[in-house]
């Protein structure tokens, strides 16, 4: 589990200097309501077996949040924002 | 005994151990006894490991290996200005004997030196590629944790060592080595030798060994190189060594040829048959973009290609996801393995010990390799490993059996300290004020990455100090933020279950935090100061996870917020006491009595010259004035406090007086109390939660559990006695387990107990009454109470 993230403030940085922040939560669909969206975000993870969208906090570095799409197989990160 | 084994070798058979001594007992007996005689070292017990480093680099390019393959493709790189770092073993061109090789080798280091985006480790070890790519590079000082973004792999070729009867003598020498023995240290291989070349590089070892002074008896040579030895010297054409003669050293040769077997007189013989490629780095990384350059993928190739392989590979930008080594790095060995003879010099494995085990059914080179443990030594079957592949094929006939075995890292011998290298930096956090705490003798106690006082040698003095004087504390190491900003009040308001849009200027309010589940993870304190903002705090423990916590959200609702971390850059001292507000009064011209700054108010006040934010709260129970000051002026702050409160009884107090004066107040610490689902409603926290509120992070989870019973909850219970039960002590209910304790302490105040627990619903009810079972005192009998057991009206903290 070696791999680094582009962060946009550092630059390119192990991913040991980041804390793990879990999928990025789902959008809440039109139409449900608030109980139900809550409810996924807390509980409901996709867990893919390939690229799923995650947040990464920098803490080493400049604490902000980066938005990556991650392959779960092979920890190829794309950086999104 | 080593002579007697000697004689007996035939009978220690591949396996021996195995069959005969891992049966019952013996093995304890033996085990030792083998240890010590095959010179297995001992681990020294007193040695410290060397204080080692851990250094990250992110390079382009991470070339393995300093030859000339190697040195070309960072030079290649380099020039397209990207960052390279080249991991050398040893020194660059140490090992290569002088010649041609080494002056280029020089040539190609000078160029680099001129590069500063050049890192070269020399005397570093790359001890494999792990996925990422991660390559630690072992070097005399540090472990380099390098993650390049591309791999070049050139980590050259050694030369083939044959088998044959006594090929494991003293005076058999391969032709580098010899080489660079004479010509490097300038010893020689032996007096009389017999040479055997077969590669172009061979004939200048032999010109270089001969212009030293070594006897040449004899050249074993094919017609197609006999014309490049020098004229004098005695030619055995197309001959090949079948045998070394001697018992311990070299004595003589036997060398067969078309004309005829004949042994010659020599104590050395010197093989030059050719290379293996150094290729376990390049066979370990499949999933990584990695190439091989140079030797290690085409042995014996020239200078020229080496060093044109080398640059495409440095400066390929992007490589194919696999790049395996051409078919004579992994296709067949050349030649058979002969009957007798060492295959495996690092183990010590015999040809006939290969064939026991193979008769034994280990029909694969897999199999081979765990059985017999041939290329399994220090050098990784960097010399053997094409021996047993060659073993394997000429016996079973199938390619399937003699494949590669795999390879995985580290491909080289590793220290333990090296693996350990940076584990044993520990770094302390300490607030501003830790030089007063030493000053004062305090006992301290790591808190997480803090350093803090648990005492100052006198708990009870201590805590009699905050109950009836003044005393103060370092809290500096609370989580401090600053939000300010257009939406700071509305995404407070959104983040926290209590109300902040009502909250006043100059008031303070406390509440929870709570996740999207509902559930307790820490606790805050916020403070409106107007038109600046609000000032936050969160538990020591929370400080870090809280900025992550607070910008995850501000982020996810696109708030126009600041979060300013002051954790490090506030200090802290909590001023607390009956006596406190005298001992303020004295330090500050700002108004503090209670009409002016009453409970549950903060005011930027200016205490002994320093500017405060002074939060009056009551963790303790007693009129208290949190004054959050700068970090570089606390000691100034204390000081003042110190000396001005003499005559009130001032003492400092720490964590082991505090934890018993919050349980006195029946107040939580999160994470000692709660668990990870405490819900408010399980702390008794209701009262800090406004459900009218249309919205704050973990409402709809608190309104679906508001549907559901309450099967536990955290209680304050009484223990009458003067000792209390061990924390962590399991409560009873008739006989039934019903929970457990989390805080306990005995309160010379209360002249009682003081505890608080999880309880668990016992035939419909929470029990009233419990018994405490402790391992030292037996059953304890004990009451729930509803209310604070210190002044549970809170006019102490009001006064």
């Amino acid at each position: 589990m070696a791999f680094l993230i582009d962060c946009p403030n550092c630059g390119r940085r192990p991913r040991t200097e980041y804390t793990w922040g879990g999928e990025e939560p789902g959008i809440a669909e039109p139409g449900r309501d608030a109980q139900d969206a809550w409810y996924g975000r807390a509980w409901l993870r996709r867990n893919a077996s390939g690229r799923q969208r995650e947040c990464w906090f920098h803490a080493g570095g400049c604490c902000r949040w980066v938005a990556v799409e991650r392959d779960t197989r092979t920890n190829e990160v794309h950086v999104l924002d | 005994v080593g002579a007697v084994l000697w004689h007996l070798r035939g009978l220690l058979r591949v396996g021996f151990y195995y069959k005969m001594l891992k049966r019952g007992r013996s093995w304890l007996l033996v085990e030792p006894l083998i240890r010590r005689m095959t010179g297995i070292g001992s681990v020294p017990r007193n040695a410290a490991p060397r204080p080692r480093e851990r250094l990250y680099h992110f390079p382009e390019l991470c070339v393995i290996g300093g030859g000339v393959a190697g040195l070309s493709a960072a030079l290649a790189g380099a020039e397209r200005g990207v960052t390279v770092i080249v991991a050398e073993e040893g020194g660059i061109g140490e090992k290569i004997p002088p010649g041609m090789v080494r002056r280029r080798v020089d040539e190609l280091h000078a160029q680099l030196r001129t590069h500063e985006n050049v890192t070269v480790l020399e005397n570093g070890t790359a001890i494999g590629i792990y996925e990422g790519p991660l390559v630690p590079v072992v070097g005399p000082d540090a472990l380099h944790l390098v993650q390049p973004s591309r791999v070049v792999v050139a980590t050259g070729a050694s030369e083939r060592h044959p088998v044959f009867p006594g090929n494991d003598l003293v005076g058999v020498w391969l032709g580098r080595g010899a080489a660079r023995l004479a010509g490097a240290h300038k010893l020689d291989p032996g007096s009389e030798i017999v040479y055997v070349a077969s590669t172009e590089e061979s004939l200048d070892h032999l010109e270089l060994l001969r212009t030293s002074g070594v006897h040449v008896a004899a050249v074993v040579v094919p017609d197609a190189l006999s014309s490049g030895v020098a004229g004098g010297v005695r030619q055995i054409r197309n001959g090949e060594v079948v045998a070394a003669l001697g018992r311990t050293r070299v004595r003589g040769a036997l060398i067969e040829s078309p004309t005829g077997a004949e042994r010659v007189r020599c104590d050395g013989i010197v093989l030059s048959l050719g290379l293996t490629p150094r290729a376990g780095l390049l066979r370990q990384a499949p999933e990584v973009e990695v190439v091989g350059a140079g030797d290690v993928v085409d042995p014996g190739c020239g200078l020229a290609e080496a060093e044109a392989a080398g640059r495409e590979a440095g400066a390929t930008v992007s490589y194919q996801k696999k790049l395996v080594p051409v078919a004579r790095a992994s296709g067949s060995p050349p030649s058979g393995v002969a009957r007798e003879g060492v295959v495996c010099l690092c183990e010590d494995v015999r040809a006939c010990e290969m064939d026991t085990a193979w008769r034994e059914g280990f029909q694969s080179t897999e199999l081979l390799k765990r059985y017999t443990t041939a290329t399994m030594g220090p050098c990784q079957g960097a010399m053997c490993h094409d021996h047993l592949r060659t073993f394997v094929k000429d016996r079973s006939g199938s390619p399937a059996w003699s494949g590669p075995t795999t390879a995985r890292p580290p491909a080289r011998p590793v220290l333990l300290e090296d693996l350990a290298a940076g584990v044993r930096t520990a770094i302390e956090h300490r607030t501003g004020l830790h030089e007063r705490h030493e000053g004062l003798n305090a006992r301290m106690e790591w808190a997480g990455a803090w350093k803090r006082p648990d005492n100052y040698g006198d708990v009870s003095g201590e805590y009699s100090a905050v109950r009836h004087a003044v005393s103060i504390m370092d809290i500096g190491t609370l989580g401090k933020y600053y939000i300010a900003g257009p939406d700071a009040t509305e995404f407070l308001d959104r983040v926290y279950p209590c109300s902040v849009r009502g909250l006043k200027e100059g008031r303070l309010r406390y509440t929870p935090a709570l996740n999207e589940a509902g559930y307790v993870f820490d606790e805050s304190l916020i403070c409106s100061l107007g038109s600046k903002g609000y000032f936050l705090t969160f538990t020591s423990s929370g400080a870090g996870p809280a900025e992550a916590w607070l910008r995850e959200w501000a982020r996810e609702w696109g708030s126009n917020v600041y979060i300013v971390n002051q954790t490090a850059t506030l200090g802290t001292i909590n001023l607390a006491g009956p006596r406190a507000r005298e001992l303020l009064a004295r330090l500050t011209e700002d108004p503090v009595d209670p009409d002016s700054f009453p409970y549950t108010n903060g005011r930027e006040i200016e205490v002994a010259g320093v500017p405060c934010l002074a939060l009056r709260v009551g963790f303790v129970g007693e009129l208290s004035y949190e004054l959050h000051h700068p970090a570089l002026r606390g000691p100034e702050l204390w000081d003042a406090l110190m000396e001005r409160g003499t005559d009130l009884g001032i003492r400092s107090h720490g964590l082991d007086a505090l934890k018993l004066l919050r349980l006195e107040k029946g107040h939580i610490i999160v994470g000692q109390d709660t668990d990870f689902d405490s819900s408010p409603a399980k702390l008794g926290l209701e009262w800090a939660i406004k459900m009218t509120k249309t919205e704050f992070i973990g409402k709809p989870a608190l309104e679906r559990m508001s549907h559901l019973r309450l099967q536990r909850r955290l209680a304050a219970i009484r223990f009458d006695g003067r000792v209390a039960p061990v924390e962590g002590a399991q409560l009873f209910r008739e006989g039934e387990v019903v929970g457990y304790l989390t805080s306990s302490r005995h309160s010379p105040v209360l002249g009682y107990s003081v505890a608080l627990g999880w309880l668990a619903r016992n035939g419909g009810d929470f029990p009233d009454e419990v018994v405490a079972m402790d391992p030292q005192h037996g059953s304890m009998p004990g009451r729930v109470v509803t209310r604070a057991f210190y002044d549970p009206e809170g006019a102490r903290v009001r006064a």
